[in-house]
């Protein structure tokens, strides 16, 4: 590995038996099990606790920070057609960039800290958070374009009324996407000290430890369910026109 | 599902409005194409008349009535509401004081019932209380009054049933014009002719000044008091039904009305628009006087008489016309508008 610390200021791991660092007794522990429920539930307040929230600030700062930028630039080539080309490229282009490289690249910006990883996370976010933004206003039917003209709306009232209500469904299926994308992505952020589930399953896989990033690998798959099936529910409480048609 | 008894809502209502419209010498334009959409056409629509636009594809017809909201800019001549231009006037003012249907409804499929009728009364910032109110009453008006249906979505309607909530919303503000671009176009025939009558009652209540494109002679004639008819962006002739059916200008214009002319304009009048013969006892075949010309014309021919029994309201028989009486109304003058 490089010369960067990957567990932020942990200590690095002492040689020896992992027993003494997980503190227990216990005979799973003892024996490195695959998994101990035990365990994990005794230190989930110290251990996982911290890094969950951290998980969860470092993935909604992201897809937040990515559905302004997406949002603007769709707006952007909504209204001026040539924008959606170089936009599209820059954000397929940025998707590409393999992630650990992206990482290690923008630390010799912006250093080892968080918010190198969220720029990082942010630009995997744009391309499809884009796309289905700009695919979501182009949907909308124009005859209730044509309606809201001829009501005399402006231009903004037709955005804020029509256009985006109606966009919202593709956005929406975006915003699923790109959260669970980052939920996953994110964990390797840890590798630049950003904190996070990572954390504990690099921290498991240095010391063999194997409850350790089970567990926390665990707990980035539970909360990638759990935020999209919240991403749906919104949804559904947002878009009920979008599910009451009698000709469906 | 028909449009409510006009008696009960007057009390109810507001007394509408209602302003003339003037085309003068108006033109469009496009660039690039040597040919002008629509060259400088003038007429005018009487307040609280309804006047058709018609004429083939590419007349220039729905061109010329998007130029009255401005969603079509003029590129010559001015058109006035109630002898002020359209331009004189904010687009979003002019455009919130003219209600527009057209033939794809443009719901807001996002929207509830109340939400979409109550869009420019919101933007006007009436009261909820209002707005409610005014909701129900209008979807009264075009027959689909409950409170039920005022949380529902478009996607849940028929189509005659959204053209119904496209024209209550239109109607919201009760503007005191109304352009019609094709509204029952896109409708199964039945239907459409249920809305066509249900319109025209509605229309006989609030007396808006309306100009109404269609390319179908027959609801053109059903629905106008005045037909303007269009051809390369000009306009060839405007009467009322009778007259342009009774005198058409020119070759192009009998023929657009068609060869069965005589025909569709007995369907201008009733049998109580004649003066009847006495009723004589002979077995007859029978009709309300309410019946058109034509419908009576066919009963004559199918029962093979010569004469039908017209029938008052209480179903008996009070007079009597012939064949011949029905034919002299088919003489080359015009007759005055059936009223």
């Amino acid at each position: 590995m490089s010369v960067l610390a990957p567990f932020g200021g942990s200590p690095p791991p002492s040689p020896g038996p992992v027993i003494p660092r997980f503190g227990g007794g216990s005979s799973c522990v003892v024996q490195n099990r695959q998994f101990c429920g035990a365990w994990f539930v005794d230190n989930f307040g110290s251990r996982f606790a911290p890094r969950l929230v951290e998980h969860i600030e470092l993935t909604a700062i992201a897809v937040g920070v990515g559905m302004l930028i997406a949002l603007a630039a769709a707006l952007i080539a909504h209204r001026q057609g040539w924008f959606e080309t170089p936009f599209s490229l820059l954000s397929a282009f940025l998707y590409t960039i393999p992630s650990l490289a992206f990482f290690e690249l923008m630390v010799q910006v912006t250093g080892i800290n968080r918010f190198t990883a969220e720029i990082a996370l942010v630009s995997y976010t744009l391309l499809i958070l884009f796309r289905n933004t700009l695919a979501g206003l182009r949907a909308v039917p124009p005859d209730a374009l044509e309606a809201a003209q001829a009501m005399g709306l402006s231009r903004r009232q037709m955005l804020l009324r029509v256009e985006l209500p109606l966009a919202l469904p593709p956005i929406m299926a975006g915003l699923r996407i790109a959260t669970v994308t980052t939920i996953s992505l994110a964990t390797v952020a840890a590798y630049i000290g950003a904190g996070g589930l990572g954390e504990a399953i690099f921290d498991g896989i240095q010391t063999g430890f194997k409850t350790e990033f089970i567990a926390a690998g665990g707990l980035a798959i539970a909360l990638a369910l759990v935020a999209d099936g919240l991403l749906v529910a919104a949804q559904r409480l947002l878009t009920p026109w979008a599910r009451r048609s009698r000709r469906a | 599902m028909a449009f409510r008894d006009g008696t009960q809502t007057a009390a109810m209502r507001p007394a509408t409005t209602a302003a003339p419209i003037a085309f003068l010498d108006v033109s469009k334009r496009y660039p690039g194409r040597a040919e002008a959409a629509v060259r400088d056409l003038s007429f005018e629509v009487p307040s609280g008349e309804i006047c058709v636009l018609i004429g083939p594809s590419g007349c220039g017809k729905t061109t010329a009535l998007k130029m009255v909201n401005r969603l079509i800019p003029m590129t010559g001549g001015d058109i006035t509401i109630d002898g002020r231009s359209v331009n004189a006037t904010g687009i979003s003012q002019l455009r919130r004081g003219i209600g527009y249907v057209f033939q794809q409804i443009g719901l807001f499929p996002h929207m509830t019932v109340e939400d979409n009728i109550g869009t420019v009364p919101r933007l006007l910032g009436w009261s909820r209380a209002r707005i409610h109110e005014r909701v129900l009453e209008l979807l009264q008006l075009v027959g689909l009054g409950s409170e039920d249906n005022l949380r529902r979505y478009p996607g849940e309607f028929s189509g005659g049933q959204q053209q119904r909530i496209g024209v209550a919303r239109a109607m919201a503000v009760d503007p005191p014009i109304m352009l019609m671009d094709e509204p029952f176009g896109a409708i199964d025939p039945i239907t459409r002719d249920r809305l066509q009558d249900d319109f025209l009652r509605l229309h006989r209540e609030v007396r808006k000044t309306i100009i109404f494109v269609t390319h179908d002679i027959d609801e053109a004639i059903k629905m106008g008091d005045r037909i303007a008819i269009m051809r390369n962006g000009r306009l060839v002739q405007i009467d009322t039904p009778d007259h342009l059916l009774a005198a058409p200008a020119d070759e192009f214009v009998a023929d657009f009305v068609g060869a069965d002319r005589g025909l569709k304009r007995l369907r201008v009048w009733t049998l109580s628009d004649l003066e009847l013969d006495p009723y004589s006892g002979d077995t007859l075949p029978s009709a309300p006087a309410g019946t058109s010309l034509r419908d009576a014309l066919s009963l004559m021919l199918t029962a093979g008489a010569t004469r039908v029994a017209v029938l008052g309201h209480d179903g008996t028989a009070m007079g009597s016309v012939s064949l011949q009486a029905i034919a002299a109304m088919l003489g080359p003058e015009p007759r005055a508008p059936a009223p």
